[in-house]
């Protein structure tokens, strides 16, 4: 299958405090890919590079088998793109700017754009600058989704909204996967909600890229271990060492491990210690492990 | 029948889901060219990708319990005689290993559990 989006060793400078570098993501077609990070690791950045906004340093960026940012006029026409701030003229109404969105797209679905206003209860008459939080949020997924285009990008697309609001997106989003069969590139670090949709995952810390990965593989992979008797060095593990530390008492210690398989305990029978217990994790405790471990000097990948 | 399907389990959610849909074939919840949900209804509804529920169907339909008639939908099949209830007490086992591994974790011993399980059932134990 091809990349919808595609980036190689890209670079990307900020001032003096804030670089993208050597970032390598490729974004399936057809796939819902998450894009983790806490604020300030760089995911707005990397969409606005992917959305031909900023230009890199270095590096190359495609998209639907597309240049960016030079064929930008071409690949922005199939592309639906929720920002993080609503960029919407507030004295307009609902009406008025789905009209105004429409002009710009010869693909517009004014079936489905009808259908969405009835399904998330937007009132046509209500001016923008009036909408609830909510109801603007409804209302950007609205104009992304009726455009019909063949890759969604999204920024924090449900962040800050509440329960109820962030169903009905997260349903629309979902029905339209299912219908057009399009990518969505979301980011978020609502970690939970991602763990339900997505089958893919990045996550991105201070400008650089910590992982990338199949969703099942990333948490089937990331495990807490209890090992009892392990040397202080061990040599070329076939498995990644997240973190280790002693554990409360007992005597044995707290591994998290990443590309974790089963059959791996026995690495550790040869060095003469034993695992005792093997616990899952999920999204959540294995992308603050990964965090944890790139911050305190680890390899990364 | 897709009551508590859980996202941040290490099964993987296609696998939940088909193993629901086989549970209710093996009770009969589900009985013989009933439809299961369509793809895009049941991804809205859970709220997870389509793709998984796609996965889930396909390996449904290679283990011979559903047929995907294409363009009409997903649907039980006529199963052999005696495979309901071999579905129902494979189920009984990974009901009584989950437990196993429960107590063990938790440090219950087996006469313990014993015990448990014969008050639950109402067992005279003399």
């Amino acid at each position: 299958m091809s990349d919808t989006i595609q980036i190689e060793r890209l670079h990307y400078r900020a001032g003096k405090n804030f670089e993208i570098k050597e970032l390598d993501l490729h974004v399936p077609s057809g796939s819902i890919y998450g894009f983790l990070g806490p604020n300030g690791s760089g995911k707005t950045t990397t969409i606005r590079l992917v959305l031909g906004l900023l230009r890199p340093l270095s590096g190359r960026i495609t998209v639907l088998g597309l240049p960016m940012p030079e064929q930008h006029a071409r690949v922005l026409g199939r592309v639906g793109y929720v920002p993080e701030q609503p960029h919407l003229d507030s004295t307009l109404t609902v009406r008025e700017l789905i009209d105004f969105q429409a002009a710009f797209y010869p693909t517009w679905d004014r079936v489905r754009a009808e259908e969405l206003v009835q399904r998330f209860e937007l009132d046509g008459g209500s001016l923008f600058g009036r909408l609830s939080k909510g109801q603007k949020a409804k209302l950007m997924i609205l104009l992304a989704l009726a455009q019909r285009g063949d890759l969604l990008v999204l920024d924090e697309p449900t962040d800050g909204l509440d329960p109820v609001v962030r169903r009905d997106i997260l349903s629309a989003l979902l029905t339209y996967v299912s219908e057009r069969g399009a990518t969505i590139f979301i980011s978020s670090h609502l970690v939970h909600e991602l763990e339900r949709v997505c089958d893919w995952v990045a996550v991105m810390d201070n400008g650089r890229l910590i992982t990338e990965a199949p969703m099942e593989k990333l948490k089937q992979g990331t495990k807490r271990l209890v090992v009892f008797g392990a040397p202080a060095e061990i040599v070329n593990p076939p498995f990644r060492v997240l973190t280790r530390e002693s554990a409360n008492g007992g005597g044995g210690e707290n591994w998290v491990v990443g590309n974790w398989e089963p059959a791996m305990t026995s690495y550790f029978e040869g060095v003469g210690a034993s695992v005792r217990d093997v616990i899952d994790l999920d999204l959540e405790d294995g992308f603050v492990e990964l965090l944890r471990s790139f911050r305190k000097g680890g390899t990364g990948r | 029948m897709f009551h508590g399907i859980d996202p941040r389990s290490p099964i993987p959610l296609y696998v939940q889901i088909a193993e629901r849909v086989r549970l209710a074939i093996a009770t009969g919840a589900l009985g013989s060219a009933a439809p299961l949900p369509s793809v895009r209804q049941l991804a809205a509804e859970l709220r997870i990708n389509p793709a998984t529920v796609i996965q889930a169907y396909r390996d449904l339909e290679a283990q011979g319990f559903v047929e995907i008639r294409h363009g009409a939908g997903t649907f039980v099949r006529e199963l052999a005689p005696g495979r309901r209830a071999r579905e129902r007490s494979q189920h009984a086992v990974a009901l009584v290993r989950k437990m196993l591994a429960e107590a063990r974790r938790s440090g219950v011993s087996l006469a313990e559990l014993q015990r448990a399980l014969d008050t639950e059932l109402g067992a005279k134990t003399t």
